[in-house]
């Protein structure tokens, strides 16, 4: 990060300034000396006034004055009447000579002043400029430890030695624990329990500050508006400090305690957010495991129980019934664990797909093999475009999203109408498609739809025609799809049928299945 | 004489209601709640039974034991007998399933199971019995559909079907496990070689041959039927 560093002024050192002064003086008394006898002295004074007044530029007050002392001395000496005396004709030339004087002095303060007024205000921008350059650097940096090194590095090329630092992990802890802290600069234990001073009293020590003068350091807090984040330890060698870069080295300092601050109250909003989030989804979760597995549970517990305190006074018939009711539910249950456990592996981080090249021919035939045995009056029908090229996927995860799909599109859709499992090739993607001529799904749940245990309010078609009001939607059922559609790099999308009814729809992205060698030889069977 | 069968299943309730529903059936069956007792189990009826073989004619074993893998005793087992063994997994334990069916087990079945599947199963892996030694099945019918291996004749409502080489290969090597799951890696093994066990693409391809050639919707097929992850599965003859 460029950052404006405390330059030194552009002042030539101070042996190099007398050069041009000296020519200066030196071409001006070869001038006055060429022109002596042909101009009249008035003349050659306003030569020696211009001298002064150039070389005052490059000298030091003191010296300027000096200088044009002992050059109207050294004037009055060779040209003023009589020559080669002090003596001085006080009426003529007395005049002459203290004005000269005079105005050469005054010219020299003022340039001088000029000069001091010009340094500083440079040296303010320059601080200016270095605080609005730490701002922005502090704005790109990521996180504590970065915007620290910025600060120290501003701080080195403002103080000429690199700051110790320590600062705090989170809040300040109650006694001085370096588990606490990152620290910068290897401090030593003295500079170490100065900091941790200055981060608890938040105020400055060290010459200058009011407190503690007599260290040979430095200690500045990383203040924000309540707090200090942290603090810097600077050396100082033998000179007086100066007293505005302490300030500019606070202002610097406070710039980054701001800085940590807001950190710090984004992580505390952050981390609030995400446990009401988990709180939410918890909730809602354990909502609809309530919901969605105690209507089974009570199902066979009802039959269980009968089946074994009525169960000599049942007929057959009944009995089978019983039984047969307690198998179903199971496997509803079955279904209902197996997909929460999906979910919960498939939201975790890092989860491992076992994926491999699979045939959507053969994707579908499973789900239609299994959908049949659910699926008493055969409603649902397959059809594959020819030429589904291999997709890479998880066959168990996409045989559970499809039969997930065909589950819901039974359950959801009245009795006579049939439930259509299509595979396609469209746009650079693999469809697989269950459509059913149900109710289809509000506009407003389109997409919510697809949330963990979110339900739509809908007229269900009951197997038993009754249209109960009902939720659309398989709780977990979609939001499992959905997560394993993800997980492939593909989507899942609802698509509204013109003539009624719903199309869940997994899109995988198409990849190039691997070549096979050509079978060779002669057939086997005639 | 009726069979005995070696349950290895930790679970009380479960192991008692399949020990209750294999007596219903005619079996003898013996009980082990963890891999040490199975073990010690299989080598003492193996023992005792000398004058039959090993004694047991059949293992279920649960994966998951308390106290170890269930490679362990399919490996001991596999050591010196071709008893049928049935995996009987949760679904979790995928990776673990699939291993066993390349090391030699004979089918598996995910929990929860009904019991009419296990008894299938179990048939299934009975008739099979002795696979190992001398292939025991060479004709396969099931509804049109007739195979000889014998004379390599595959005839579909009376018609000879044309199949390539290996398509041939393919479907005699399912033919010889009717009725039982066969690995990915089993069949690319026996069928192209020990070099192809990771090219499953071969297998899609052939087997989409051969659904097209045997099966009357090859989308919703009857005969050759797919264990998804797993591997495929040639319907059980119907006699």
């Amino acid at each position: 990060v460029p950052l404006m560093g405390e330059r030194p002024p552009l002042r030539l050192p101070p042996v190099t300034r007398l050069i041009p002064a000296s020519l200066v003086w030196a071409v001006t008394w070869i001038a006055m000396i060429g022109l002596d006898h042909r101009v009249d002295l008035a003349n050659l004074a306003m030569l020696l006034v211009l001298a002064s007044a150039i070389a005052t530029l490059w000298l030091p007050i003191g010296a300027s004055l000096l200088c044009t002392a002992l050059s109207v001395l050294a004037f009055n000496w060779l040209f003023v009447p009589p020559r080669h005396a002090f003596s001085v004709d006080l009426r003529q030339d007395a005049l002459l000579l203290g004005a000269m004087l005079a105005v050469s002095w005054i010219v020299a303060a003022v340039v001088a002043r000029q000069r001091v007024l010009a340094e500083s205000a440079r040296r303010h921008a320059q601080r200016a400029e270095q605080l609005r350059g730490l701002g922005e650097a502090l704005r790109d940096a990521d996180d504590a430890a970065q915007s620290s090194l910025v600060l120290r590095t501003v701080l080195a090329e403002l103080l000429g030695v690199p700051p110790k630092m320590l600062l705090l992990r989170d809040t300040l802890p109650p006694d001085d624990d370096a588990a606490a802290t990152v620290l910068i600069g290897e401090p030593t234990p003295h500079e170490l329990t100065g900091m941790w001073h200055c981060v608890r009293q938040a105020r400055p020590f060290g010459p200058g500050t009011g407190h503690h003068a007599e260290l040979q350091e430095w200690y500045l807090p990383l203040r924000a508006r309540h707090a200090a984040f942290g603090a810097v330890s600077v050396a100082l060698d033998s000179d007086p400090p100066d007293d505005t870069l302490r300030l500019q080295a606070q202002a610097l300092c406070d710039q980054l305690g701001t800085f940590l601050q807001r950190t710090q109250t984004q992580r505390a909003a952050h981390a609030a957010r995400d446990h009401a989030q988990a709180q939410g989804i918890r909730n809602a979760l354990l909502a609809a495991i309530s919901h969605d597995y105690r209507t089974p549970l009570a199902a066979i517990m009802g039959a269980a129980s009968s089946l074994c305190e009525q169960g000599d006074r049942l007929a057959t018939g009944q009995r089978q019934r019983l039984a047969q009711s307690i198998v179903d539910q199971t496997m509803q249950l079955s279904r209902l664990t197996e997909n929460t456990l999906q979910l919960a592996r498939l939201d975790g981080s890092g989860v491992q797909l076992r994926l491999d090249w699979e045939s959507a021919e053969e994707i579908v035939g499973t789900a239609l093999r299994h959908a049949r045995s659910r699926d008493s009056q055969r409603r649902v029908r397959a059809r594959l475009e020819p030429a589904v090229p291999l997709v890479r996927c998880d066959a168990l995860l996409l045989s559970q999203l499809l039969d997930n799909l065909v589950d819901n599109a039974l359950k959801y859709s009245a009795a006579p109408t049939p439930v259509e499992l299509l595979v396609r090739r469209q746009s650079g993607c693999v469809v697989f498609a269950v459509r059913d001529r149900g109710p289809g799904v509000e506009p407003a749940w389109r997409e919510r739809i697809f949330e963990v245990y979110q339900r739509g309010e809908h007229r269900a078609h009951d197997s038993d025609g009754s249209g109960a009001l009902a939720r659309r939607g398989a709780g977990v059922g979609l939001a499992v799809c959905r997560a394993i559609a993800r997980a492939h790099g593909g989507e899942l999308k609802l698509r509204v049928r013109a003539h009624g009814g719903a199309s869940f729809e997994c899109w995988l992205p198409e990849a190039v299945p691997p070549s096979v060698e050509p079978d060779e030889g002669r057939p086997g069977t005639a | 004489m009726s069979l005995a069968v070696l349950l290895v299943e930790d679970d009380r309730e479960l192991r008692t209601m399949l020990r209750d529903a294999l007596v219903v059936e005619g079996f003898e069956v013996f009980t082990a709640v963890s891999l040490s007792e199975g073990l010690a189990l299989l080598g003492g009826l193996a023992d005792r039974a000398g004058q039959r073989g090993p004694g047991i004619d059949l293992v279920l074993l649960d994966l998951g034991l308390p106290d170890g893998d269930g490679e362990a005793l399919l490996a001991a087992l596999r050591k010196r007998h071709s008893i049928p063994l049935i995996v009987i997994s949760a679904r979790d334990s995928d990776g673990e399933k699939i291993r066993l069916l390349d090391s030699g087990a004979d089918d598996y079945l995910v929990k929860p199971f009904g019991i009419g599947e296990l008894l299938a199963r179990m048939r299934v892996s009975l008739r099979h019995r002795g696979t190992r030694l001398a292939p025991a099945v060479t004709r396969y019918e099931h509804g049109a559909l007739s195979i000889d291996l014998a004379s390599h004749a595959v005839r579909l409502a009376g018609t000879a079907v044309h199949l390539t080489p290996t398509e041939y290969k393919l479907l005699a090597r399912l033919v010889r496990n009717a009725g039982q799951v066969v690995t990915h890696r089993q069949l690319l093994a026996d069928v192209w070689g020990a070099n192809y066990t990771e090219h499953t693409h071969y297998l899609r391809l052939y087997m989409g041959q051969l659904r097209a050639k045997l099966e009357a919707d090859s989308t919703d097929p009857q005969r050759l039927l797919t264990e998804p992850g797993v591997g495929y599965r040639l319907a059980e003859a119907s006699d």
